[in-house]
């Protein structure tokens, strides 16, 4: 079957530049080249069959060594990157839960000295003093403190002891 | 077909057009690249410090100030952090009313005017970037300066200094300024250790200003001080000053105890004294270490060493017998007095015990003036102990070719002599040890460690029976071991039968001797007739002493004589000392009911004076440079130090760490001021303990002429000033204008260098 197509009606006609669209004008004229290179000589196209079972594709190992290849490689970019990314955000991460850390280590000694200086502001010998009396107390007399580290012990010297009859000191331990 | 040959086989696109955009482009990427070239070349300095601004901020970061540790670790200074309140005044857009709103929170004291509503404004307006508002302010204040939640108002963490038994030890502490800088006692002559070495921090922060990283330079702690001070003691020294004052209402007082076998200090207690938490109402009185700044005429407590030197020397023994003349001898035309009349032949112990000034008198001239000086130099008089502690005077003692002809028979009675009472308490340490001078010392060590790192153990007080071996630096032998168990004998009689009976411990033994001598008017370069200093240096156990103490009470009312208003300060500091250090008591406890001692009490009254005061005020001018005789003002004004800033480090501090090099204000006896300088403010004139240095620490010493006073009235200020520098006078001006009064009146003999009042108006 074939087709014919006389081209050189279009070809004659005056081409309206100011009312036709520029897509519209290029067809025009490419449908107009197309008409000059065929020339007069009618077009005819012929149908034909083709069997390409005989075709096989032939196998072609380096560039499938090439590609495997490439693709481990770009997997281990891939991972790398990756590991890279991770890294960087995880060290960004604990940058700042280490700051957190210092912070709380700092928190703590200053609560530590605060504690310090509370104990030192409690055991201020004035201020016991000043309780103490008034809770009635006051400094025990001469030879109201025994030591019983400093007293010598008779079980110690296995020694005589005189008797005596006198009342007996109360014992402060400090 | 002519047409169809000329159609161009080309793209539909116009060539000028396509060159148009393309130059377009051309130019743009072209403009691109000269900016990246600028910013990357040209200004790449400029915005990497731009960036590392943004990104990045340098801290400096203030070490912690080391602990003071008493010597059983218990803190007497420490260091935390509190907040400080200040202003981005760029932030604020009412000036004025955040001033006042911020006024009212923080301005909590009267007398502070760094808080007031018109400071606060003048320092907002005068600044773009920060400005303080308070210093160091109380948590309960920050938190309702945060719950105002004014914009622009922040808060910045510093280091405060604080001393939690307040007044305890004050003067021996010292006290820092709010910039963290000692400034008096060990705070002053340890700044360097304790001050510690800042850090530096690189932080970089994110969008947000956190900080997602920092390279830092850790600070450096400031070393922690081991004290040879007991808190304990110190207590107990400090609550038994505090009545003895009260019941004698003296001008001020001092107690050292210290353990004789070591020199180590266990407690100095100075009244008055001040809070170092709230040192800006100390006035410089409270603020100067008496124990180690000032001086005194020992009187009577002296005559240890004229003793101890006779006995060493093989002039006499405790046993021999002295002729006490009826208790009058005369020297060179001089006559010296013992307070109580009728001694006559005794033995040298019954000497001491009465306080016999002829026995001490006679026992010095025998033993000559150079021996004698041996022994008191020996005893570390006249020389700094080296007791660390800024502000040390070596006191006031003469070379022996200085000496007058009655010299010598002045300074056996303890007279012509200025001593401290630190080195009072190691003169009488020495005997008490067996003979052997210690220098004083108050610092124990110095650590890195601090009480919560477990690393400090404590050294407490000892106990020991002998000297250590070998000898510290500075210590050395001055009598042997027999004349200071002698003298050990004799001092114990003072007690027991002499003018110390009220130093006498219940179930200790107990020695001293006790000083009465009369205050030196500087004014008048004379005795005080009221005036007195009283005094008792002793120790106890007597055998085996285990703490010395020295009293010094200035100007009691009442009963002046050192056995009746120092005595009983020893009796009750040992007392409470040896049964807080569990000594084992020598002698048995009396029992409860046991009535008081009858027999009459022999008080120790101030000799007669033979001494010549010119030559001991002339010998002021023998003293180093950088004593505070001398040069007396060590310590900054407070209010000046209060007010400095971490921008601009306060002058005053500067100062304080530099030696003066004013002239002297000591004045040579006898010589009239050539020119001296006019002082806007006037030198306060007062009996001070010695008579050398004045309240505020200042030495004055008159010339001995006199000299009129002009008349001022009429002049200007200027015309006062520079007549009164003519006749060497100081002037207090009040008011401006022309002079219209003056005190005291024109023609008024007065010492040179007195302060003449003078009143302006226009």
């Amino acid at each position: 079957m074939a087709t014919q197509t006389f081209a050189a009606q279009g070809f004659e006609q005056p081409v309206r530049r100011h009312t036709v669209s520029a897509a519209e004008r290029n067809s025009t004229l490419f449908a107009a080249q197309q008409r000059s290179r065929r020339g007069p000589t009618p077009e005819v196209f012929f149908s034909k069959h083709l069997d390409n079972a005989r075709l096989v594709k032939a196998a072609d190992p380096q560039r499938s060594r090439e590609m495997r290849s490439f693709a481990f490689a770009m997997a281990a970019l891939f991972v790398l990157v990756m590991i890279y990314m991770g890294q960087h955000f995880s060290a960004i991460e604990y940058g700042y839960r280490i700051e957190t850390s210092k912070q709380q280590l700092e928190q703590l000694h200053e609560q530590s000295t605060r504690l310090m200086l509370t104990e030192a502001q409690l055991a201020n010998p004035e201020r016991i003093d000043r309780m103490a009396k008034s809770l009635g107390l006051d400094a025990p007399l001469p030879g109201q403190v025994v030591r019983p580290e400093l007293t010598p012990s008779s079980d110690a010297t296995n020694g005589p002891v005189l008797a005596q009859a006198a009342p007996a000191p109360s014992v402060l331990t400090r | 077909m002519k047409n169809t040959q000329l159609q161009p086989l080309i793209a539909p696109i116009r060539r000028l057009r396509f060159l148009y955009v393309a130059l377009f482009f051309a130019a743009w990427a072209a403009i691109i690249g000269l900016r990246l070239v600028v910013l990357q070349v040209f200004e790449h300095s400029e915005y990497l410090e731009k960036a590392s601004r943004q990104q990045q901020h340098v801290f400096e970061v203030p070490p912690r100030r080391g602990v003071l540790y008493d010597r059983n670790l218990h803190e007497l200074a420490l260091t935390t952090t509190v907040d400080s309140i200040y202003v981005v005044p760029t932030e604020v857009q009412d000036v004025a009313a955040t001033a006042r709103a911020l006024s009212a929170l923080v301005h909590d004291d009267p007398s502070d005017g760094y808080t007031s509503a018109k400071q606060i404004e003048k320092r907002i307006n005068s600044s773009r970037k920060f400005a303080w508002v308070a210093r160091k302010a109380d948590a309960k204040t920050v938190d309702r300066v945060k719950a105002l939640n004014l914009k622009g108002v922040y808060t910045w963490g510093e280091f405060k200094r604080y001393y939690p038994n307040s007044v305890l030890a004050a003067q021996t502490l010292g006290y820092v300024s709010l910039d963290d800088a000692g400034l008096g006692g060990l705070e002053q002559k340890f700044n360097d250790n304790l001050k510690g070495t800042p850090g530096r921090m690189l932080a970089v922060l994110d969008a947000r200003r956190h900080v997602l990283g920092s390279e830092e330079r850790e600070p450096v702690a400031g070393e922690n001080l081991i004290l040879s001070i007991d808190e304990n003691i110190q207590f107990m020294a400090e609550r038994a000053l505090d009545a003895a004052l009260a019941k004698t209402h003296a001008l001020s007082g001092t107690v050292v105890v210290q353990d004789p076998h070591t020199g180590e200090i266990l407690a100095l207690a100075i009244r008055p004294t001040y809070n170092p938490n709230d040192f800006r109402h100390a006035t410089l009185d409270m603020l100067r270490n008496l124990a180690v700044s000032n001086v005194y005429e020992p009187g009577s407590t002296f005559k240890l060493v004229t003793y101890s030197a006779a006995l060493e020397e093989k002039v006499t023994t405790p046993d021999s017998m002295i002729d006490c003349q009826n208790g009058a001898i005369t020297i060179f035309g001089r006559t010296i007095h013992d307070s109580h009349a009728g001694l006559g032949r005794i033995t040298v112990s019954k000497a001491l015990w009465e306080s016999s000034d002829v026995a001490a008198v006679k026992l010095a001239m025998a033993m000559g003036k150079d021996k004698f000086y041996r022994y008191i130099h020996a005893y570390g008089f006249g020389e700094r102990s080296g007791i660390e502690l800024p502000a040390e005077t070596r006191g006031l003692l003469r070379q022996p070719k200085k000496w007058g002809a009655t010299s010598i028979g002045s300074l056996a009675i303890g007279q012509e002599v200025g001593v401290t009472p630190i080195q009072l308490v190691s003169m009488v340490s020495s005997i008490a040890n067996g003979g052997t001078y210690l220098p004083p010392r108050m610092v124990l060590s110095s650590e890195d460690n601090s009480r919560e790192s477990g690393r400090l153990k404590p050294i407490p007080y000892a106990g020991g029976t002998d000297v250590p071996n070998p000898l510290p630096e500075g210590a050395h032998r001055v009598i042997s071991t027999l004349t200071a168990a002698q003298m050990r004998k004799m001092m114990e009689g003072i007690v027991l039968f002499g003018t110390g009976k009220k130093a006498a411990l219940d179930g200790y033994s107990s020695a001293g001797k006790t000083g009465t001598a009369q205050k030196i008017d500087v004014a008048t370069r004379t005795y005080s007739k009221t005036k007195y200093i009283a005094s008792f240096a002793g120790f106890a156990p007597v055998n085996n002493p285990a703490v010395s103490v020295a009293v010094i009470i200035d100007s009691p009312k009442g009963d002046y004589h050192g056995s009746a208003a120092s005595a009983p300060v020893f009796q009750q500091v040992a007392q409470q000392v040896l049964e807080y250090l569990g000594v084992q008591h020598d002698i048995d406890i009396q029992p409860r009911n046991t009535p008081a001692d009858k027999t009459p009490q022999i008080e120790d009254n101030p000799a007669d004076h033979i001494g010549d005061l010119d030559a001991l005020f002339a010998s002021v001018n023998d003293l180093p440079a950088d004593d505070p005789l001398r040069n007396p003002v060590q310590t900054p004004q407070p209010d000046t130090v209060a007010r400095s800033e971490t921008e601009a480090p306060p002058k005053a501090e500067v100062a304080a760490d530099t030696p003066r090099s004013e002239p002297s204000t000591v004045i040579e006896a006898g010589v009239e001021p050539a020119a001296p300088e006019p002082r806007s403010a006037p030198q306060p004139q007062s009996e001070t303990s010695a008579g050398f240095a004045g309240p505020t620490g200042s030495v004055v010493v008159n010339a001995g002429k006199r000299v009129t006073v002009p008349d001022f009235v009429g002049k200007t200020v200027r015309g006062v000033i520079e007549a009164a520098a003519s006749t060497g006078l100081d002037v207090h001006t009040l008011g401006s204008g022309v002079a219209r009064q003056q005190a005291p009146a024109p023609g008024t003999p007065v010492p040179a260098g007195t302060s003449v009042v003078v009143r302006f108006t226009r």
